[in-house]
């Protein structure tokens, strides 16, 4: 049993959570879901006993007031904090990693832990890897190989943030698969954040997280129930309300039907009795027509190889002036390595590219055609010591565009994407939702034509994903631009027009969102339709 | 303290250490270290400020002054006054060096009867002495040429180094080089091995498991200790070797001191690693604290007992002039294991590292800032 007792963590001076009191049964899986910076992390850290806290924390019959007096607890816990392969030394083999955490935490080498060993082992699909090293692994391969040495000394008290976030479906598919048998068998304690709501119904119970605050808790399907009068098909109304896609979220009634709700509503909702409406955000529609239809980007068979490793191969692709493309894959499927050859920040080791009916063959031609392409990398690419307005000013000045017309553009982007209020302020102490819009901001400046976005989303919560799409979507509207993006949140396909599924390095489908249901026409959602081709 | 759990994280620490290829760090920094100074530090002299007792008042002493005033290595004053009087000019610190000339020194040289000029020279700078002392010797020559006199066996200089006599260049700088690097590369490891686990995370291993505080640094410093053990070794080879330094006392003594002041070096990279989040700050923030003591205030660029007030403290509050003492004797002198102050600087050494340990264990915590 734990139970937490008015837990409150400090970050820097500023609360990052207060007043979090609840109890976990033995053999519960507890999950914590909430926006970036909710306080989700502070409390998990609190709770591992990693970190300075206020409140009583009780563990069957041990209590703790701080990471010292957790010493005698530790034995119990499995701890894995935040971040991709984190916890992993990046030159140890996946052998020398069981080693070392099976000596780390003085583990009885007996039979019964050998067979527990190969058992986790061969439920993560590591045995055949043993000799590889933890840098050589793709995302989903190190988060399983991190929850195998986590677990590997039978932890009463699983602590696991985020542990599937930038992991392919099947990875966590397989990752839950650890987790929920682990509950199962050994009466374990789980507390597990996650982005991903698709995994919430996987949980006992849920505490949602808003701003250092549990605003609300029970098990899916009752915080479904809890929102269900709130949410509306889409409608124009003039009372206080969020429409987002085809959904509108309103606090009083309004004259529509109802829509079944998602878990991510809960966060709609939320913001409305917070009083934290969304900015509308509006682009300016271009005045040039826009040409439907032609094709602006067509690879032909591009192929890159390192060593003897093929990151793409043969991958055919075209882009379509107005469309948004999504290309998806698993960790390590060669999306970002096929980007980076369609920007030119890789040489092609084989294939053709056209760009607006142009061969690229060399760097000049591709300089020529520089001012067309916008790119947003996976990592946006700002100065963290600037403030969000010299960001923009500079990153203005390396497109050419005169200080007058700059300022004016930036005026208005910050206005239209809604970060008008953070212009002076550094991008490292601002939400990751705003950063990126501010990065695509910055990415379409010059006013391209095309657009390449590298999972942008990756991280951000799921209020400012959906903002973030529909921004997208007022940019194919009205500029007619195209856009190519990236992403590993499978439900995300339904925003494109088309997907484009990569895997290990090769192209296995590539179609309009509406021909894959109908392919599958038994398939919920696009997770599933994804799972269809990788299993 | 569970051994199980120190050998564990030494193990994974070589294996890091090998495949980073960080393990060649505590031998080739030092050894380029050592050789670079050790053969660079030489100070080009120009400009020495030569005074001249001619007691002879010869034609040949004439020249050879004349040749003194010529070069611009020197900058000459002759005077009549007494040996005395000039030495008491050189305590006072005007002039560099003395040369006499004594009387008779032409009709001696000329016949081929043995003569001798003293040379005279402020050696506290024990590089420039040298130098200063050859070039003499050069001019002295370049006249018994002229003359067509055998040199070698009828005009002897007969130099005398004052206030640091007999030393070698090498001799002073090269035992001086090894606390420098003895301390540095020790600090700059530690800070790295462990501030590079909180900068990529794996800090989390230790913060969230039963590893004790005191595990956790054994296991960490004895990977680094055990690496600098053998490169104690190697550099002692290349001071004996390389630069032929002469090995006068106990070589006991020299490793135990040696080990000693490694411990205390690791206890500075400890503690420098507790307060950095990142490689980068621990290894700029190492550097600053060990390169500039270890140059400055270990007796091998200016003696201690030659700074005052501030600097004759900051001196003794750094481990590095304890450590040269002990090795300078080791290498040139030989009381050893006799000598008081070698006994009391060993403990000092210990003390230093034990306190540093302590301090690292305590300010240490599991947990994040």
């Amino acid at each position: 049993m734990l139970e937490v007792k008015d837990l409150a963590v400090s970050h820097k001076k500023k609360l990052a959570i207060k007043n979090l009191s609840f109890k976990v049964a033995d053999g519960e899986i507890l999950g914590f879901i909430g926006a970036d910076g909710a306080g989700k992390s502070s409390a998990l850290n609190a709770i591992a006993g990693v970190i300075k806290f206020d409140g009583e924390i009780l563990y069957n019959e041990f209590s703790y007031k701080s990471p010292k007096e957790a010493q005698k607890v530790k034995h119990d816990i499995g701890y894995m904090p935040q971040g991709i392969g984190l916890v992993l030394y990046k030159t140890l083999t996946i052998k020398e990693h069981l080693d070392f955490f099976t000596d780390i935490r003085d583990i009885k080498i007996d039979r019964e832990f050998l067979e527990y060993k190969n058992h986790l082992l061969s439920m993560a699909g590591l045995e055949k890897f043993l000799e590889r090293r933890a840098g050589d692994l793709s995302g989903g391969m190190m988060q399983k190989l991190s929850l195998v040495c986590t677990m590997l000394h039978r932890p009463k008290l699983l602590i696991l943030d985020e542990p599937t976030t930038g992991v392919d479906p099947l990875s966590r598919i397989e990752l839950w698969e650890i987790l929920q048998q682990s509950a199962k068998e050994f009466n374990t304690i789980s507390i597990i954040s996650t982005a991903y709501m698709g995994e919430a119904s996987k949980m006992d119970n849920i505490l949602l997280f808003d701003e250092g605050e549990i605003i609300a808790r029970g098990n899916s399907e009752q915080l479904i129930e809890e929102i269900k009068p709130f949410v509306y098909d889409k409608i124009e109304t003039d009372k206080k309300h969020i429409t987002i896609s085809d959904t509108t979220y309103c606090l009083e009634n309004l004259e529509n039907q109802h829509q079944k709700p998602t878990l991510e509503s809960l966060f709609f909702v939320n913001a409305l009795k917070k009083d934290r409406l969304l900015p509308k955000l509006q682009i300016a529609k271009s005045k040039e027509s826009i040409d439907k239809n032609v094709v602006v980007m067509k690879a032909t068979k591009i192929t890159k190889k390192f060593g003897d490793f093929y990151a793409n191969r043969d991958v055919d692709c075209e882009l379509k002036s107005g469309e948004i493309l999504g290309l998806l894959g698993a960790n390590g499927a060669g999306k970002t390595t096929f980007i980076k050859m369609l920007l030119g920040l890789l040489p092609l080791d084989g294939g053709e590219l056209e760009l607006f009916d142009k061969k690229i063959k060399n760097s000049d031609d591709r300089n020529k055609l520089k001012s067309q392409i916008g790119y947003v990398s996976q990592h946006f690419a700002l100065y963290d010591d600037m403030t969000v307005r010299e960001n923009m000013m500079f990153f203005a000045s390396i497109h050419k565009i005169e200080t007058l017309k700059a300022i004016k553009l930036i005026d208005n982007y910050s206005k239209e994407l809604g970060f008008e209020k953070y212009l002076d302020e550094m991008p490292k102490s601002l939400p990751l939702g705003i950063n990126q819009r501010f990065s695509l901001a910055v990415s379409i400046l010059h006013e391209p034509k095309v657009l390449f976005l590298d999972e942008p989303t990756s991280g951000v919560d799921a209020i400012a994903r959906a903002q973030f799409w529909e921004l997208l979507k007022e940019l194919k509207n009205k500029r007619g631009i195209s856009i190519l993006i990236t992403t590993h949140y499978m439900s995300e396909a339904e925003f494109c027009d088309r997907v484009v599924l990569l895997k290990d390095g090769e192209k296995i489908a590539d179609d309009r969102v509406e021909n894959f249901y109908k392919k599958f026409p038994d398939a919920k959602s696009f997770e599933e339709i994804f799972l269809e081709y990788f299993r | 303290m569970r051994l199980r759990i120190v050998k564990a994280y030494f193990i994974k620490e070589m294996i890091e250490l090998i495949r980073t290829k960080m393990i060649m760090m505590p031998y080739l920094m030092p050894l380029l270290i050592v050789i670079l100074f050790g053969y660079g530090i030489k100070m080009q002299v120009t400009g020495v400020r030569t005074l001249i007792l001619d007691n002879d008042n010869s034609q040949i002493s004439r020249k050879l002054i004349l040749k003194f005033e010529h070069s611009k290595y020197f900058t000459t004053t002759v005077k009549n006054m007494s040996e005395k009087d000039a030495l008491r000019e050189m305590k006072k610190a005007n002039i560099d060096a003395i040369i006499i000339i004594p009387s008779s020194f032409e009709k001696n040289s000329l016949k081929g009867v043995k003569t001798e000029i003293g040379v005279f020279i402020d050696a506290s700078f024990p590089s420039r002495a040298t130098t200063m002392s050859n070039y003499i010797q050069g001019v002295v020559m370049d006249l018994a040429s002229d003359f067509h006199i055998d040199s070698s066996g009828v005009i002897n200089i007969n130099t005398r180094n004052l206030f640091n006599q007999a030393l070698r260049d090498e001799e002073m700088i090269v035992p001086g080089l090894i606390g420098m690097v003895l301390l540095i590369s020790p600090a700059i490891l530690t800070a790295l091995i462990i501030a590079r686990e909180k900068e990529e995370g794996t800090i989390f291993n230790f913060y969230s498991s039963s590893v004790s505080k005191l595990e956790f640094l054994v296991a960490k410093l004895s990977a680094i200790f055990f690496l600098v053990s053998i490169a104690i070794f190697v550099i002692f080879l290349v001071a004996s070797y390389l630069f032929n330094l002469p090995f006068r006392g106990s070589f006991f003594l020299f490793w135990l001191a040696s080990e000693l002041y490694v411990f205390t070096a690791l206890g500075f990279g400890l503690l420098v690693s507790i307060l950095a989040s990142s490689q980068i700050i621990a290894m700029i923030v190492t550097l600053m604290l060990t390169i500039i003591p270890a140059f400055m205030y270990s007796g091998m660029i200016m003696p201690i007992s030659s700074m005052s007030g501030d600097a004759f403290i900051t001196a003794h509050i750094y481990p590095v002039m304890y450590y040269n003492h002990i090795i300078y004797d080791t290498f040139l002198i030989g009381q050893g294991f006799k000598s008081a102050t070698n006994i009391s600087y060993l403990l000092i050494l210990f003390t230093y590292g034990v306190v540093l340990f302590m301090l690292g264990l305590l300010f240490l915590k599991k947990e994040i800032k």
